[in-house]
């Protein structure tokens, strides 16, 4: 015996010597593995068959050597390997290996097949092979099971259709039954493809028995992803079993912790497999589905597992005889007592009255948020499954609470309990207090006033409120103006609350919007804007030609308030409330319109002439006087907004322009402000050339600016000054350098 | 060839037991074990991964590699995109690439740099001692398993003999974050030699001393794994010797149950597991 395990010893010393030649150099390796086939055969001892097998699993799985290599010496390995199986092999290491080197060569004999179709023999022990490992699959132990798995795996991805990367050249292409031709005399498409389906389910059903091994799904949940990536065919399917497992269903008592581990294993696992597909395609059809099940995954497994774990149920038995707490659980004899709090100090409202509970959030929560039928559905099943004893206790605790109240209240306040006398069942005989009041004794003096009073009450009829005394004009107006004076509050408060959030959260209606139906500063404006605007339109006529005339006399109407405290406003931050001011100035301009149309329209031949206040230009131009002194060279974007945006540009308007020019700083605001005029209003282009005319010839420091603009807008205005323009270069190109865009 | 020339000295050890107990077959079969000195020398291939290669999974590679009474095959890994090391500030880390930057170059960098605040900090030391385990860092997203690893035996990296075949039989994770890394990397790279690989996480939090106590605890857990797979090719082998039927417990199968009994121990390290694929 010492003989021979010496020579095993040696024997696996050199094959061992060998195998490091081969890892040193893959070139070795047909000679090797041919050498070694003869020893590692059926016949040869355990130590030497379990080598064996690790050694050609290796050999065959070696990314360092080449397949066209691995498919010359599959022949012969196959061939060993099927006797090896069909002796037949008892040991797990040696099957575990063999399935493992199936596995590898599978496709590369597969593909070997496909293009030597006279290799029947070849093809033979592959199948015999397959066919050995399928149907002892469910037998083996599970050690072997994880590799059947894989090599089941490894059948289905060979028997689909995979992706063609470049139909000219067949060798670079993934081996899977694209590359099989229609006509091939082994290998029968229909067939093939129908073993692969069923060696599918077959493998997907591991997540789908009652009681999962968590080794068995682990081993396929990590092995389909590469079957979900590659094989569209079936990777919906795939993709759908794994979404109807569910791990933790299938936990039945008792959880041990390893029970535990492989739960949460499975789920992990799952989650990574679903994780590893929609981290690849974000495009995936059921992404969304897979991210709501890996999100259900995260939750299942805490629910279930830790659940389950955490809150133990009472011990099995007594574990501490003199632990009262503990026994009385056991004790069916004596029912829970149901711990009823007492009261709190102070009359009683209804909800503290049937208020058992001490958690202050229970008690605050609002039942009528629930609709009825859904409290119907909720109450009707824990009626039937409350604990009775527990009902009973509390209904007693309530009843006693009631009684007691009704009698403290019966010596307080008999006439209130004589007045309310039992006509309804229902209603309680005792006037509860819904707000505490701090101090008990006011409360009594209160209900014993109410008691008194009562009776009175009774017999009043319907109560009219007297006419207010009419109010006269000046109080009238005071009241107006205290109304725009509030209005004005409001408009404080809203801007500085929504503008921030403005325009990102809202949608902008457009067109369709209704002014002043949003409620934020916007719709306070466009309200007091109108009530300036149009509210008394008309009504005033007779007052005064002119805002002007009526302000002067010092009988301000209250729509010039509200105008004289819109144009404060305004100024009192002319960048921030621009928009503010051209909503005012647009509002008013139509407002005129429409009066003008108006009166024509009211006009009969007998009037000489009928006039109607123009706001507009009399404000407009309060309003640009009272910001111009304010505005500086960075404010061109403000400033040609609102020129913009104002719905009328007249000769004053310009001329106030034309007049920023007096201040060099200011040149170029003028200038630039002007000739977007010129290029957008083209109704002001006249207006605004001339304005810019006068200004070039009244101001220097203008003059290589509005030149420019002159130049190409208005020729022959800048040809006569074009001598002046050049003497005057030198002094002009320091102030008015910067303006190269006009 | 020295190799070769150790393991035959090492079986020949192995003879004088196995004639002295000739009904125990022996086990030393595997290809793997060519190191050790033991009679029951099988061992499980392992393999540590972390964010940088450099302090957890470092110092587990060191506790594996010189396991007594015989050290494990062990390699080790990164998951992260580049080696990151703490810097002078939050914001300033020392960034290095995997697989072409040495622990020595990074040693003699940062001691340049500033002595005092590296070797203060630990940086130094660790580096130290991962210069002396194995080259430089690896990252697992590179690693080609299966890829012959003789080179590695050949450059004196600890716990590299048995790692020849470029392949091991369980991966510990050390942060949930690289098992994540491990199981996806694993998948996509589909498995190419249809072998079945443990992949563990164990929480370690990255520093020096939550790094040491995992270290223990990963050695704890590979021994564990380790007796019971050298069971199973004891009990497999005698229950063919034998031909009865009992020992059907395998070593794949007690996995759950290994890690649950570890981890009742080790409460405060939370682990996960699951069976992937090499």
């Amino acid at each position: 015996m010492a003989q021979s395990a010496d020579h095993l010893v040696d024997q696996i010393a050199q094959l061992n010597a060998a195998r490091n030649l081969v890892l040193g150099d893959a070139a070795f390796y047909p000679q090797i593995v041919n050498g070694v086939l003869p020893i590692i055969g059926s016949r040869a001892r355990l130590e030497l068959r379990r080598w064996g097998a690790e050694f050609l699993a290796e050999t065959f799985s070696s990314p360092a050597l080449a397949s066209t290599q691995k498919e010359q010496l599959a022949a012969n390995v196959l061939q060993a390997q099927r006797e090896i199986l069909e002796l037949p092999e008892g040991d797990p290491l040696v099957l575990k290996h063999i399935v493992q080197s199936a596995a590898s060569l599978y496709p590369l004999v597969f593909r070997h097949i496909i293009n030597h179709p006279r290799d029947g023999a070849m093809w033979e022990n592959m199948t015999a092979i397959k066919q050995g490992i399928l149907r002892r699959w469910d037998s083996f132990p599970s050690q072997v099971k994880i590799c059947c798995i894989k090599f089941v795996q490894r059948v289905v991805q060979v028997q689909t259709h995979g992706p063609i990367a470049d139909p000219r050249r067949p060798d670079q292409n993934e081996t899977s039954l694209a590359i099989v031709p229609r006509n091939h005399p082994v290998l029968s498409l229909p067939n093939l493809e129908a073993e692969a389906s069923g060696l599918l389910d077959r493998l997907l059903s591991a997540l789908q028995e009652e009681s999962s091994d968590p080794i068995l799904v682990n081993a396929t949940l990590n092995c389909l992803a590469v079957l979900i990536r590659s094989r569209q065919s079936i990777g919906n399917k795939i993709i759908n079993a794994i979404m109807n497992f569910f791990p933790a269903r299938q936990v039945r008592p008792p959880i041990t912790p390893a029970v535990r581990v492989g739960v949460k294993s499975m789920e992990r696992t799952a989650r990574a497999v679903l994780e590893h597909i929609m981290k690849r395609n974000a495009n995936h059809p059921f992404f969304r589905k897979m991210e709501q099940h890996v999100d259900r995954l995260k939750n299942s497994r805490l629910e279930i597992v830790d659940d389950a774990t955490r809150k133990r149920g009472p011990p099995a038995e007594p574990t501490d005889g003199l632990d009262k707490t503990k026994r009385t659980k056991l004790d069916a004899e004596t029912p829970p007592l149901v711990k009823i709090p007492p009261l709190p100090p102070g009359p009683t409202s209804y909800s503290q009255l049937f208020t058992l509970t001490e958690d202050a959030e229970a008690s605050r929560f609002d039942v009528k948020q629930l609709p009825p039928d859904l409290l119907v559905n909720i109450v009707v099943p824990i009626l039937a499954r409350v604990d009775q004893s527990a009902l009973t206790q509390s209904i007693d605790a309530i009843r006693m609470r009631y009684e007691t109240i009704q009698k403290r209240q019966a010596a307080q306040a008999p006439a209130a309990a004589a007045a309310a006398d039992d006509d309804d069942d229902y209603e309680p005989e005792y006037q509860p207090m819904d707000v505490a009041e701090p101090a008990s004794e006011q409360a009594d003096a209160v209900a014993a006033e109410v008691a008194e009073i009562q009776p009175d009450l009774v017999s009043l009829g319907p109560f009219v409120l007297p006419q207010p005394p009419p109010l006269s004009e000046a109080e009238a107006a005071e009241v107006g103006r205290s109304a725009v004076g509030r209005v004005f509050g409001m408009l404080a408060a809203s801007a500085v609350a929504s503008n921030p959030a403005k325009g990102k959260n809202q949608q902008q209606p457009g067109f369709a919007r209704l002014a002043g139906s949003t409620f934020d500063r916007d719709a306070w404006v466009t309200l007091l804007t109108r009530l300036a605007t149009r509210a008394p339109a008309g009504l005033e006529t007779g007052t005064g030609k002119f805002g002007q005339d009526a302000s002067s006399r010092g009988k301000a109407t209250i729509s010039n308030t509200i105008r004289e405290t819109l144009y404060r406003y305004i100024l009192e931050d002319f960048r921030g409330r621009v928009n503010v001011g051209i909503m005012w100035l647009n509002e008013e301009w139509y407002n005129d319109r429409v009066q003008m149309q108006f009166t024509a329209s009211q006009r009969r031949p007998e009037d000489e002439e009928a006039t109607v206040p123009l706001f507009y230009d009399h404000w407009v131009l309060r309003l640009l006087d009272g910001f111009l002194p304010y505005i500086d060279s960075r404010d061109t974007k403000i400033f040609i907004r609102f020129l913009s945006e104002i719905p009328e540009v007249t000769i004053p308007i310009t001329q106030r322009v034309a007049s920023l020019a007096k201040d060099p700083e200011r040149v170029n605001l003028c200038v630039q402000s002007l000739l977007y005029l010129i290029m957008f209003r083209p109704p002001a282009r006249e207006i605004c050339l001339n304005a810019l005319e006068h200004v070039y010839e009244t101001y220097e420091e203008s003059r290589p600016a509005a030149g420019k603009v002159l130049a190409k807008w208005r020729p022959k205005a800048a040809q006569p000054q074009h001598e002046q323009q050049t003497t005057l270069a030198s002094r002009g190109a320091t102030s008015a350098a910067p303006v190269g865009s006009a | 060839m020295r190799v070769t020339t150790r393991s035959a000295s090492n079986n020949t050890t192995t003879t004088t037991d196995n004639a002295a107990a000739p009904e125990t077959p022996s086990t030393s079969t595997t290809t793997t074990t060519s190191s050790s000195s033991e009679t029951d020398s099988y061992k499980l291939r392992f393999c540590t991964v972390c964010a940088s290669n450099q302090n957890r999974s470092m110092e587990a590679h060191l506790r594996l590699s010189t396991a007594t009474p015989s050290p494990f095959p062990v390699i080790s890994f990164g998951t992260g995109s580049l080696v990151r090391l703490p810097g002078p500030t939050v914001t300033q880390p020392n960034i290095y690439h995997f697989n072409t930057t040495s622990y020595s170059q990074m040693y003699e960098e940062l001691m340049a740099k500033d002595e005092r605040l590296y070797r203060y900090n630990g940086l130094l030391n660790m580096l130290d001692r991962n210069r002396n385990l194995k080259w430089g860092p690896e990252r697992f997203q590179d690693w080609v398993p299966g890829l012959p690893r003789v080179d590695h035996v050949a450059k004196g990296d600890k716990g590299a003999r048995g790692t020849e075949g470029g392949v091991v039989d369980v991966i510990i994770t050390c942060e949930e974050r690289c098992w994540d890394a491990v199981v996806d990397d694993l998948m996509a790279k589909g498995s190419p030699l249809n072998r079945p690989v443990h992949v563990f996480n164990v929480d370690i939090k990255d520093n020096h001393e939550e790094a040491l106590v995992g270290g223990k605890a990963i050695l704890e857990l590979a021994h564990r794994l380790n007796e019971a797979a050298r069971l199973e090719r004891r009990a497999a082998a005698a229950d063919w010797e034998n031909g009865q039927g009992e020992a059907r417990r395998n070593f794949d199968e007690r996995v759950p149950e290994i890690l649950a009994a570890w981890q009742e121990k080790w409460p405060h390290l939370p682990a996960l597991w699951t069976l992937a694929w090499l």
